[in-house]
């Protein structure tokens, strides 16, 4: 998969997450899940499992650390889809 | 350094079933804060109870450190809770509830980690909600809180409404016009009157239809 593949399954992950539609639908990899999305940090390891069903990968805790913004988790999936 | 830093878990927001599965847990507690729940919680917390109450912990020590290292990261795997003190039954909360301290025989007291820096935190739990607040020394007594219940989980009102909830406790220490929270360039709350910051230390937290605060003066 691309990182522009996988940023548009992402919106799909993230969308139940979040009430700022506007802002998901022109994410880019500076958007901030907290901050810019609203998205509760309760939530945050409910987008890291569902990331983990959605790309059939495993997200350790040191990758789970670096996703707090889109471009961050479309790297950490993109580099373990490359290492499956 | 002796500050402050909270968190609150609606219970009725969280996924039980999800919760309990350990792809899941396993983001928020290690092993050996498992073999602590299993040695000697379980017979009086429910896991799934457990494992949101060791997320506010360390979601509140997050926010405590996170005041003085503006570029941490939350890493649940990093803050280790070594010890849990269960308290005697906790009876109902009403709708809003505030206080200076906390009575030991009615709160959940932990012991944590973080790399070699220690951390102390009490929680209350119900069946409506979870609330941490965490202190870098075992002792809350100059420590401020609060929790309410609203009427809406919109982001935009719960942050309008955790303001107005601290603010009013805040104007019976600092009376007078123009109190008001600002974040930093580095996200943490700070207290101004008018163009003046105030010496307190804040923190506040919401979930679903729960918000929460606490604060220290910083003498």
């Amino acid at each position: 998969m691309t990182r522009e593949e996988i940023l548009n399954e992402l919106k799909k992950v993230i969308a139940p997450y979040t009430t700022n539609k506007e802002m998901l639908d022109g994410i880019n990899d500076q958007t901030d899940l907290i901050r810019d999305l609203k998205i509760n940090s309760a939530n945050l390891v409910d987008i890291i499992i569902d990331a983990e069903a959605k790309y059939n990968i495993e997200i350790d805790y040191d990758s789970a650390d670096k996703m707090i913004n889109v471009g961050s988790c479309v790297d950490v999936i993109y580099e373990k889809l490359n290492q499956e | 350094m002796t500050g402050t830093g909270c968190d609150i878990v609606a219970l009725k927001a969280i996924n039980v079933d999800r919760t309990k599965q350990a792809n899941f847990y396993s983001k928020i507690i290690i092993t050996a804060e498992k073999s602590l729940y299993d040695e000697a919680l379980s017979a009086v917390v429910p896991f799934e109870h457990f494992v949101w109450l060791a997320w506010s912990v360390k979601e509140s020590v997050y926010k405590f450190l996170q005041r003085g290292n503006p570029d941490l990261v939350f890493s649940p795997s990093k803050i280790n809770i070594k010890k849990l003190t269960v308290p005697a039954p906790i009876p109902s909360f009403k709708v809003e509830t505030e206080g200076q301290g906390f009575d030991n025989n009615r709160v959940y007291s932990g012991f944590i980690m973080y790399g070699d820096q220690q951390f102390y935190s009490r929680s209350t739990l119900n069946n409506d909600l979870i609330f941490s607040v965490v202190n870098d020394v075992d002792d809350f007594t100059a420590t401020y809180w609060g929790i309410k219940k609203i009427d809406s989980s919109e982001p935009d009102v719960q942050s309008a409404a955790v303001r107005i909830f601290i603010l009013n406790s805040l104007n019976s220490l600092f009376p007078g016009e123009g109190l008001r929270i600002e974040k930093s360039p580095y996200g943490y709350p700070m207290v101004f009157q008018n163009d003046t910051e105030l010496p307190v230390i804040i923190s506040f937290a919401h979930h679903d239809l729960w918000v929460a605060y606490s604060f220290m003066l910083n003498s």
